[in-house]
Formats: structure tokens, sequence, C-alpha cells
């Protein structure tokens, strides 16, 4: 059971770091990203082919980091000139071209068959221990996160990100920059959308395009709703919930036996569903916000 | 590439095409009118093409009953879900709708799913000869799929342009307020918008699943293209729509001998983020004023 | 007879009052003019009459029928007509489509047809979409519009607006000959002088209130009015 609680913190802790980042794509500067799972997916497969070349995990993660971010500048600098309808339909496709060009290239992501054997880390402190290590791996990690998003806000730049939101135009006209600033922000939040990624990778140690579906972003998308946007506190309680829910469905099949496993996965699926749409209906502000959209 | 091939794919890219520009057609009489991107259109189609093949099993095996059960279903469902859902978020921001309507494309592919089961199901068209014209072969089916979708465009373009209820509608889309002081129930012109749409994907769900098989995922997998074509053809623009995907249809079958099968699809996501980086309000411009 | 009764209007957008308290009476085959700076709340007080403000209260009466208690879409059955500000025609729509589209009509064909003798610039260019048309067309496009109903009473906001100097005068003279074919209007205008020359009365509207009210000959004449909201000429 206490195993069991590991694994669900540290899943939780992953969605947590994707949730931080789409939270700074869009709760701090309004850019609406339909195509996180992209970065996601980047980041996973960077590190996980990289360990498996023999390089050290630290490696893996920067690459992971560093390749997510740096496919998000094209993307970035297409994405601000974009009414926000079409950015979602861009960036939504941007994810599926990730997904397709792991799908097609066999030779170096192994396809639909996937790419098993990805190393785990902290093999020497035995099976718990590991386990355990882990989790405070991706605990430290968010809390690294958590810190630079929060010197971010409070930060010359993270008053500049603010007035981005608030008034692009004021902005302009004090000759700032909001285009650069967004790039930046954009930049940063798929970086750790690219660390999850990596951290996925290592602890599930196999990976296939079936895990990188659009499905995953609107999860995450869910997660930042429920924690209310633009609040950081939020995304642990949104990804903790969006967790619990993800996992509270395989109960189901404790009471109903029967159940198949796609059979669950489409219970999974009308459950994330029926969040959406009740939280946009009736608690777009979140679980803690006052249920009035601002 | 020899003249035979050539043909072949293209009459496949056209058949495939006018599959896309009926769901960008779908996608633009909602953005149009209702103003935000409905990504839950492609699953009501799927629905579509569950109603036909549950006509199919009661034993009757008339195309055109199958697919006026598909119009029929998918009208009444769009309807509830503008009733139940989008008409409460009137006046909310685009992303709050837009986020609705996926949770609802979710909802609507779950319930498939645990009602039909994740297995392939076909439609039994009768076979007939093909109809063979210097080695381009013509399956009969295929002509009569084509003269379906081009039926419904006609259909949606005689609403549209040639009754009452159609110019409430382009003047809805035109200016909500201007139209309510000029004393146009918004809601009436919902509901008509809602069940026009809802036969627009009854026909292309159809269509899709003849043409194809009939899977749960179907409806999701057209809507990236679909959504590519109404961006291209100019969001809430019924013409754009059907011209932007019928060319992405021809060139995703033409492209298949060089690109492979896989990346036919990505290639109109490619076209579309190649086009919005020249042009960002899309090929043919604002068709839509946004306030 | 009275058709517009505004008494102790409040109204807003979000938490913030624009109109904060307005009486304001139009009878049958009167023009009124309603004058103001900027931000006085003139726009809002006509989107507030129509229904088209997220908050509004207070006594809003047309021919002693509660307006607040109606849809906007039912506010035109009673006998009121919109032009707005700007937008004020569906530019997708044809000349004709854009008088067809208009409920409430009892004969669509002939009310049409009276309406393009009554505009002929119109009635030359009746299949172009309104989006074609030039400033004065557009405007004359939006009366024709309103009148289609036969209203008791014309809503106008801002109607001179971004037009030329001779169409001002135009858009006036039009809205001069307004009573003579049993229609009052509510002019809501910022160049008050010249809406005032055409008007029975007016009112002066100030950060939400009517700070001054009379005969319009009386409102012309006066010197604390002339500083305040004529300007110069």
């Amino acid at each position: 059971m206490l195993s069991y609680l590991v694994a669900i913190a540290i899943i939780g802790g992953i969605y947590s770091l994707l949730t931080l980042g789409l939270n700074l794509h869009y709760g701090f500067t309004g850019l609406i990203n339909f195509g996180h799972v992209g970065f996601f997916a980047l980041g996973a497969y960077a590190s996980a082919l990289l360990t498996l070349a023999g390089l050290p995990f630290a490696a893996g993660f920067a690459a992971a980091m560093l390749i997510a971010a740096l496919v998000a500048l094209p993307l970035g600098l297409l994405a601000i000139r974009l009414r926000d309808d079409y950015l979602a339909i861009v960036t939504l496709g941007f994810s599926e071209i990730i997904r397709i060009v792991i799908t097609s290239e066999e030779w170096l992501t192994g396809g639909v068959q996937g790419l098993p054997g990805i190393p785990r880390p902290f093999g020497g402190l035995g099976v718990g221990g590991a386990e355990y290590a882990y989790l405070g791996l991706v605990v430290a990690l968010n809390g690294l996160a958590f810190l630079l998003v929060h010197r971010l806000a409070a930060s010359p730049f993270g008053r500049l990100i603010k007035a981005v939101r608030d008034n692009e135009v004021a902005l302009v006209s004090l000759g700032k920059d909001p285009v650069g600033v967004k790039i930046r922000v954009f930049m940063i939040g798929a970086g750790l959308a690219g660390l999850a990624g990596a951290l996925y990778a290592h602890y599930i140690t196999y990976l296939s395009p079936e895990q990188v579906i659009p499905l995953v972003t609107f999860y995450v998308w869910m997660a930042m709703i429920i924690g209310g946007t633009g609040r950081n506190a939020g995304v642990v309680l949104g990804a903790g919930i969006l967790v619990l829910i993800l996992e509270g469905s395989r109960f189901v099949r404790d009471l109903f036996p029967g159940v198949l496993d796609t059979e669950m996965a489409s219970i999974r699926l009308a459950i994330i569903g029926l969040c959406l749409v009740l939280f946009v209906l009736f608690r777009p502000r979140g679980l803690i916000g006052d249920g009035v959209e601002r | 590439m020899n003249a035979a091939l050539f043909f072949n794919l293209l009459l496949n890219g056209v058949i495939e095409g006018l599959i896309i520009g009926l769901a960008a057609l779908a996608l633009n009489l909602v953005f149009a009118v209702a103003r935000f991107p409905n990504t839950a259109t492609g699953d009501i189609m799927t629905v579509g093409a569950y109603a036909g093949i549950a006509v199919q099993g009661l034993g009757i095996s008339s195309t055109v009953l199958q697919m006026l059960a598909a119009v029929v279903v998918c009208m009444a469902l769009c309807v509830v879900l503008y009733r139940l859902v989008f008409r409460r978020l009137q006046g909310r921001s685009m992303l709050a709708v837009l986020l609705a309507s996926i949770g609802l494309a979710f909802i609507i592919r779950a319930a498939v799913f645990l009602i039909a089961g994740p297995e392939q199901r076909v439609f039994q068209i009768p076979l007939q000869r093909a109809i063979d014209i210097g080695g381009v072969a013509l399956q009969p089916s295929m002509l009569w799929l084509a003269v379906t979708a081009f039926g419904c465009m006609a259909v949606v373009f005689a609403v549209l342009f040639l009754t009452p209820i159609g110019r409430r509608m382009r003047a809805v889309a035109d200016n909500r307020a201007l139209a309510r002081t000029s004393g146009i129930d918004v809601d009436r012109v919902m509901v008509a918008l809602w069940l026009l749409t809802g036969a627009v994907c009854g026909v292309a769900g159809m269509v899709l699943g003849i043409n194809t098989v009939v899977m749960p995922e179907n409806g999701w997998n057209i809507l990236l293209p679909a959504f590519a074509a109404a961006v291209l053809g100019g969001v809430g623009s019924p013409v754009g729509a059907i011209v932007a995907g019928l060319a992405l249809g021809i060139v995703q079958e033409l492209s298949t001998p060089f690109v492979g099968f896989t990346y036919k699809i990505a290639l109109s996501f490619v076209a579309l983020i190649v086009i919005l980086a020249i042009r960002p309000r899309g090929l043919f411009g604002a068709a839509v004023k946004v306030r | 007879m009275t058709l517009l009764a505004i008494e102790q209007m409040v109204a807003g957008y979000g938490e913030i009052d624009i109109v904060t308290g307005i009486d304001i009476a139009v009878h049958e085959k009167e023009i009124v003019t309603v004058a103001g700076t900027n931000g006085a709340g003139k726009s809002t007080l006509a989107k507030a009459i129509m229904g088209l403000v997220p908050r509004c209260r207070g006594v809003l009466r047309f021919c002693g029928e509660d307006l607040l208690a109606m849809r906007p879409e039912d506010r035109i059955k009673v006998g009121v007509a919109y032009v707005p500000q700007v937008e004020n025609v569906f530019p997708s729509l044809t000349i004709v489509e854009n008088l067809q589209v208009v409920v409430g009509v009892q004969n669509h064909a002939a009310r049409i047809a009276e309406m393009l003798d009554l505009f002929p610039a119109l009635a030359a260019r009746r299949r172009v979409r309104a989006e074609a048309l030039s400033g004065g067309e557009r405007q004359q496009l939006a009366f024709a519009r309103a009148l289609m109903t036969q209203p008791k009473m014309m809503l106008l906001d801002e109607p001179t607006a971004a037009l030329s100097p001779n169409l001002v005068a135009q858009v006036f003279d039009t809205i001069r000959k307004l009573p003579a074919i049993g229609v009052a209007a509510l002019v809501i205008e910022q160049r008050a002088r010249q809406s005032l020359e055409i008007s029975d009365r007016g009112y002066v509207l100030d950060s939400g209130k009517a700070v001054m009210s009379g005969a319009a000959r009386d409102l012309l004449a006066d010197a604390r009015m002339a500083d305040l909201y004529l300007g110069g000429a």
C-alpha cells in the first residue's frame, strides 16, 4: 500500500511540473497551449534515448529541458502572432506532429512497439529505496521549479510578465518588448514540460506513442483549471486531484471485476470530460476560487 | 508515378477532401455564428456513423435510411449539447467554450466506446463492379459518396442564402447585438444552427464510415485535418472550408507515395503551420470579423 | 402621450455604474437630444434602453410597458427602434437582406419598397453587400433598417459621428423629418448645438446624471450650457 502511495506521489509530482509549465503559459501570459504533451514527449524521448546510448542521467535531464525549450522557440515566434483560436489549433497540431514522427521513425523511437528498458536511476538502493529516492528527486525538482517560477514572478521580469497579460499596449508604449517576454515564458514552460517528460520516462522505463496523445494535454489543462489559473499553489492541488481521479478510477475495477482494460480507459476519458465541462460551467476559477470568471 | 496511379490517388483524394470539407463546414458554421472552434465536431460525426450502423444492425440495408438515422441522431445530439452546455456559456471567454467542447468530445467518445465497443464496424455496401477508365478504377459507391457530399453542401448553402432562418443566421454571425435589437430571437437561431450543424455531421460521419470503417476514434482523427481546412479556408467561411478541405485531401493522397501513410496526416498540419507563418490570419483572411 | 419614460435609471458594467440616476421622457412625435461630453454615459444610456448592458435598474417604460422585463429582441416589438453608433448594419448581408432580416414587419416586400423610396440612394444598390457601402449610404441603410418596423420612436446613438460635414447636415435633415411620418426621436449627440437646433427638448448628461434639461431653445440660449457643452461656434 505504501509503495502504491509513493507511485501515486511520483506521478502526481510529474503532473505538477507539467501543470506548472502550462500555468506559466496560460496563467501568466494568456498563451493558449493545446500542445503541451508535445514538449513532454520531446523531453521523455530525448532523455530516454540519450541514457540508453550510455550518457549519464544528468545529461539526459538537461537535454530534455533544452530540446523542449528550443523547439518552443520557433513555435512561440509563430504563436504570438496568431489569434487565440488559431493558436490552440496550431499547438494541438504541433503535438500531433511530434506524435506522428515518434510513431513513424521506428529506427530511433521503436515506433508503435515502443522504447523498452529505459534506465532507472538509484538502482544501487534496492527496489524500495530506489522508489523513495526517485520520489525525493521529483519533489526536489518540483521545489526548484516552483522556486524558479516564484522568483520569476517576483522579479522585474515577472512584473513584465504580468504587465504583458494585463495591458500589452501600455507596455509597448513604455518601450518594453512584450514579444520577447512571451517567447521566453513560453520556452521556460516548455522546458518544465520536457523535464516532466524525462522524469516520466525514467520512472515508467517504457515509452510508446500511446503515452503522448493529446488527452494528456487536457489532463494538464484540467489540473490547472481545478487549481485555478495563474495560481502556483493551486498547481499542486490540481495535479493532486487529477492523479486521484486517474488512479481512483482503477478502483472501479475492484467494485466491478468484469470491467475490461479498454472500458477502464473509456471511463477515465468520460470522467475527465465531465470534469472539464462541469468546471468550466460552474467553477471556472478553480476549486478554491469564488466561482466567478475573472 | 504513372497516370493511372495518379488518377486513382486523385480520386481518393477528392473523396477524402470532401469528408474533410464536410467536417470543416460543420466547424465553420459553428464558428461563424457561435464563435468558438467546436472540438466535439468529430465525435458527433462518429455518433452519426454508429447510428447508421445501428440501423444496419436492425436489418435495414438501405443506405438512405441509415443516413437519415445518422442525420436525425446528430441533429438531436447537437441540440442537446447546445441546450445543456453551450447556451449556458454564451458571453464567456472563447477558451471556456473551447475547453467545454473538448470535455464533451471526450464524454461522447467514451460513451461510443462503452456502448459500441472498440472493434471496427463496416457498412455492408453491395459490391458493384468498378468502372474502369483507362486503368483508373472508379467505384460506383465513390461516385455516390461524392454526390451525397456535394448534395449536403448544396443544402447548407441553400439554407444559408435562400431561407429567412439562414439570413438570420448570417445576421447573428455578423453582429449578435444588432441582430437582437432587430428583433431576431438569437436562441432560436442557435437551435437552427445546431440542427444544421448536426445534419452536416451526420452526413459527414456516414460518408467517412462508408468510405473506410467505423471506429470510435474516426471523428477525432478527422478533426485535426478539418481544423486545418477551416483555418486555411478562413475560419467562419463555409465556401473556404470546402475548397481547403478538397485541397488538403488531394494533397494528402497524392503525397502518400512520397511520404508514406503515417506522414500524410502530418502534412495538413505542416501546410497549416507554414501558411499561418506567412499569413497569420489564414489563406482567405478574416472571413469573420471577431469583435 | 408619453412614449419613453425613464426614472432613476442606474446602469453599468461589472461593478461600475456608468449611468447613475437619470430621468428622461420622450413624447409622441417629439425630437429629444441627449448631449454630454465623452464618457458622460450617453452610449450606456442607449444600450441600457435596448437591454444591452448587464445591469440596469430603475424605471424604464415604453408606452406603459416595462422594458426591463423584456429581452432585447422583444423590445423592438413595442415600438422602439435602435441605430447604434458603429456597426449598425450587417456587413455581409446585401441592402435588401439587411431590411428583410428585421423581425416584426407586417408586409416585408411593401415596407422594403417604401424604404427604398425614402432612401433612393439605396434603391440603386439593393443587391450590394453592406460592407461595400460608403459611410453615408451605410447610415441611410441603418436608418432604413430601424424604420422597417414602423417604430413609434427611434433611438439614435451619435448618428453623425465619423461623417463628413455635408453628410452630417443630411442626417440631421432626415431626423428632422421623422415626426412628420409619426416617429419620435431620441438623439444622443456630441454635436449638441446642431442636434438641439432640430429638437424640441434636450437633456445634458454629466458623469451619468442629467445635469440640465429643458426646451431646446432655452438650452441653446443658456450661457452655462454654451460654455460647457456646446463648444464655441
